[in-house]
């Protein structure tokens, strides 16, 4: 596992940006080991997964792999629900976004399975400045919860973030690898 | 306080509002401080609870920091992440009813110059309630220009107490910093109102009218053949005065005029000759088209690089108002002809703050410079010749606030394909980024405009108040239910997709809800065009009733869409409003099924406007992007209070039922917007017919965008059987009976009066 790690001034006071970065994970394997230590995964499937393909398939279908290989309960935000009722796939729970974590943030919350919050909490097809937003909000309120981002865009509110993918072949190759891990361990 | 202290405060009141003219009885709270409206704003925080993503970590306002408030840290002072959040949205909220109230005060000053004080408020036969904002929260009923003086005094100083709160070490709790931004908001309604009354009398706008004049629409509206002025920003005291000059002198036909932005919209409820280029998003894009000969700068979201942009495409550039003058010379006392020569021959730019100095000089100068400029947009061929040098480096795309692959569409026209970059513009919000970063200076704004629709579309210029009568036809049915809902489609132009705005319109006029829209989302929605070419406001009545669409006008306007609300209260279930604020807002909260939505909300003026809609008891949807507002107001459906009185019974009951749900809430995509607006629209005040209604739309938009099947909270909003809409009934008596599901009791009188510490009596919601 790799840490992006920003130099810090020795002045703190004056110059420190604040700003507790992601740590950076680019080996499936290490994504997974986090995966498998979760007692209550979440995989919070956003509505961009509709729109992009990555080789010859929806990003969702890597969702729901994944979703499937882990056993991890799916929350599904916007209009997602309509795409996953196609695959057969009853999400456990439909919530917006902002939704989803303002319940994420109580820590007394029961979870979608009504089994208690959740520990960990994967997301994937969010887009960008709504998901930083939320991801920020976690960071600060929920210190109870990881959370680990699996598009292809570095977010630096997350606990876990893939770095910045510009080829989709290594971003797949990542989901794969996921996936595969999930169902190997 | 000292009771002395109280008695004097509110006798100088009471003479500030001629409490002595019994117009109604002064209610509670006339001209109320901080604290008066506070109780209210804790009832509204303990259901929906303020939600932070904060945009920062750090707080970097004092010299004790930076200080980094993560992981619990406090700052020097002692605010903790909560709290600077607040503070922040405090501090958008005072921006924002500043801008409003400044521009309100300015153009007073000037209507009063020209009119005079006594000039009597007229709204036309129309509208005998013309200030609601003013009315509920100063008490006071203006009848003249110099009446308003009092309202614009009173939130300056409001203003200046917020503002000192948010210095450091004031505040230090969240709640009441929301208090206090939802004080703000309030404050600029009245700001709004102010505005919107002095222009209308002042500048005899359209009022007491539904169906006000079509006016051109888009940035191809203009006879390019003739000399252009360019208005852009709110403030019409200028552009209104170009109009006169040009009628003054026998031009008014020879010189095109029109703006970008709310000044746009005003000006064309001066004259239906002036042109609408378009909203916000467009400026940039128009502006680096050189097609205005002249630009006039007055206030509020206009280009700060206004002076480079302008003088970049030739197009000559005068700021008229002192909020803007760009650190140009200022020639308000300088002599006309000689303003003119140094701009024509020079290309000097001017601030010039007298409007009438500035109409003289606009014009001439435009006539001048006009016939020697080139004014036509670029052709395909240069667009394909400038794209040719895209090397796909993709930093264009890495700057985008709107995460669009702008790169790949330039090097689609490179090879003669504009599709792409078609797509690109319908989202673009004009922010101009990418050319900035772009290495090789290729001018995608241009190559944008082989894109760019050449299409010129109509709005109905905006038509001001909604009339008395108008509320008394659609009070009964908006409060029993059986018109769904009222959606107002307001605010700024930073969309997911341009193209929205006028698929939700169509969405909701065609199932019957009362449509109204203001600023650049009332331009956006009027460019499109149907299958027999017609625009939204050719298809849709412009009265306010079911399956209306009504553009009130500008940004400022959106005080008539609140004050319809109010008017509700007032006229139709005729509860008194003078001072008498929370009642008009419980009144809004629990039976008004109205629903704000600021799909392209970018500015602190958008923030002080919804939190104002938020504490009259108003909800309202943002875009996805609006996270970074910082701030939401969430309920959380199945856990928090929904208890009510009801205020026949004088009982404290437990609905259970999350009507609204929420108070300001970010909807992720369209589709799942228009789900959420119509569950919004329920009330706890719904009749068993009106709530059928309301939930016949939930249910039927649920299927058509979730995927099928039936909302997962439809059953919080099913009290009895007779709520279920006859078309769905077999399938939600299933679903009920598969859940366990139990009815109840509607609320005869529901009202929060009562289940909160307030010095108003539960009487009081009783008409």
């Amino acid at each position: 596992m790799s840490q992006l790690s920003p130099i810090l001034p020795f002045h703190r006071v004056n110059t420190l940006t604040g700003v507790r970065t992601a740590r950076m994970v680019e080996d499936p394997k290490d994504l997974v080991k986090q995966i498998k230590k979760a007692k209550r995964p979440l995989i919070v499937i956003g509505p961009l997964t509709t729109k992009i393909t990555l080789g010859d398939r929806l990003l969702i279908e890597y969702a729901i792999d994944i979703a499937k290989a882990g056993s991890i309960p799916i929350c599904a935000t916007a209009t997602t629900r309509a795409k996953l009722l196609e695959y057969g796939i009853k999400p456990d729970s439909v919530y917006d976004v902002v939704e989803i974590i303002n319940a994420l943030k109580d820590q007394e919350w029961k979870g979608v399975k009504g089994e208690g919050n959740h520990d960990l909490v994967l997301f994937l097809g969010i887009r960008s400045d709504l998901a930083n937003q939320g991801l920020s909000t976690l960071k600060h309120f929920a210190p109870h919860l990881s959370t680990v981002t699996l598009c292809k865009f570095y977010h630096p509110h997350a606990d876990y973030s893939l770095p910045n993918i510009f080829k989709d072949e290594k971003w797949k190759a990542i989901l794969e690898g996921i996936i595969e891990n999930l169902k190997t361990e | 306080m000292e009771l002395k202290e109280i008695s004097k405060r509110l006798e100088e009141v009471y003479q500030k509002i001629k409490a002595d003219i019994n117009w109604e009885p002064v209610g509670p709270t006339p001209m109320p401080e901080l604290p008066e409206l506070r109780n209210w704003d804790m009832r509204l925080l303990k259901t929906y609870k303020p939600f932070y993503a904060p945009f920062c970590d750090m707080c970097c306002l004092c010299t004790y920091g930076k200080c980094d408030l993560t992981e619990n840290r406090r700052g020097a002072c002692g605010i903790d992440i909560a709290t600077q959040q607040a503070r922040l949205v405090l501090m958008a909220c005072l921006i924002g009813c500043a801008c409003h109230t400044g521009h309100a005060a300015h153009i007073l000053d000037l209507l009063i110059e020209k009119h005079g004080p006594n000039k009597k408020i007229d709204l036309g036969e129309g509208v005998a309630v013309e200030a609601p904002h003013i009315r509920t929260v100063l008490g006071m009923k203006p009848e003249t220009l110099g009446d308003l003086k009092v309202a614009i005094e009173y939130v300056y100083k409001e203003l200046t107490h917020l503002l000192s709160a948010v210095h450091t070490g004031q505040e230090g709790s969240y709640l009441d910093y929301e208090s206090k931004a939802l004080h703000a908001g309030m404050l600029d309604h009245v700001g709004m109102e102010v505005a919107e009354l002095a222009q209308i009398t002042g500048f005899n706008y359209p009022t007491s009218v539904a169906e006000t004049p079509l006016v051109g629409l888009g940035w191809n509206a203009f006879d390019k053949t003739k000399p252009i002025i360019l208005f852009v920003g709110h403030n019409p005291a200028t552009s209104t005065a170009v109009v006169d000059y040009l009628r003054e002198n026998g031009l008014y036909d020879k010189v095109e005029f029109g703006g970008i932005c709310c000044t746009a919209l005003e000006t064309s409820r001066y004259s239906d000759r002036a042109k609408v280029v378009g909203p916000l998003s467009r400026q940039l894009f128009f502006v680096r088209s050189g097609i205005a000969d002249v630009i006039m700068t007055d206030e509020q979201c206009i280009r700060t690089d206004m002076p480079q942009e302008a003088a970049k495409v030739g197009s000559a550039l005068i700021a008229t108002l002192e909020k803007v003058m760009y650190g140009l010379e200022d020639a308000t006392s300088m002599d006309t002809d000689e303003i003119v020569r140094k701009m024509v021959d020079e290309k000097k730019q001017f601030a010039i703050l007298d409007p009438k100095k500035a109409a003289e000089v606009a014009v001439k100068v435009a006539l001048e410079i006009a016939p020697k400029r080139r004014k036509e947009w670029i052709t395909e061929e240069e667009a394909k010749q400038f794209a040719q040098k895209c090397g796909l480096c993709g930093l264009c795309e890495q700057v985008c606030p709107n995460l669009f692959e702008i790169g790949k569409g330039i090097s689609e026209v490179a090879k003669g394909n504009f599709d792409v970059i078609r797509d690109i513009f319908n989202l673009c919000i004009g922010c101009g980024k990418c050319e900035e970063e772009c290495p090789r200076n290729i001018p995608i704004f241009k190559i944008m405009q082989q894109a760019a629709s050449k299409e010129v579309w109509t709005i109905r210029a905006g038509r001001g108040p909604i009339m008395d009568t108008e509320i008394r036809n659609v009070g009964a049915p908006i409060t029993l239910g059986t018109i769904p809902g009222v959606i107002a489609l307001v605010g700024c132009s930073n969309y997911p997709d341009h193209r929205d705005l006028a698929e939700i319109v169509e969405e909701f006029a065609k199932r019957k809800y009362i449509v109204v829209l203001s600023g650049c989302a009332a331009m956006v929605a009027g460019m499109w065009k149907d299958a027999d070419g017609k625009t939204i406001y050719e298809k849709y009545p412009g009265t306010f009733d079911a399956g209306c669409v009504v553009n009130v006008g500008s940004c400022v306007a959106n005080s008539h869409i609140t004050g319809a609300a109010i008017k509700i209260a007032n006229i139709f279930a005729a509860l008194p409003l003078r001072a008498n604020y929370e009642v008009m807002a419980d009144y809004v909260l629990n039976r008004v099924g109205a629903v704000g939505v600021a799909w392209g909300a970018y500015s602190q003026k958008a923030a002080a406007i919804a939190t104002g809609c938020n504490r009259l008891g108003i909800p309202v949807v943002v875009g996805p992007h609006a996270s970074k507002y910082r701030r939401l107001y969430l309920s959380r459906k199945e856990e928090d209070d929904w208890k009510v009185m009801d205020a026949r019974k004088k009982q404290i009951v437990d609905t259970g039922e999350p009507s609204p749900e929420h108070l300001i809430y970010v909807c992720e995509t369209k589709e799942k917007l228009m789900v959420t607006l119509a569950k919004l629209c329920i009330r706890k005040n719904d009749t068993p017919q009106g709530r059928a209604i309301k939930l016949n739309h939930y249910i039927s938009l649920y299927k058509k965008y979730m995927g099928g099947g039936l909302p997962e909270d439809l059953h919080l909003y099913v009290r009895r059987d007779p709520d279920i809409p006859l078309v769905y009934k077999k399938e939600v008596k299933a679903y009920l009976e598969s859940i366990g599901w139990k009815p109840k009791e509607p609320v005869g009188l529901p009202t929060w009066i009562g289940t909160y510490p307030t010095k108003v009596p539960v009487e009081a919601v009783i008409h």
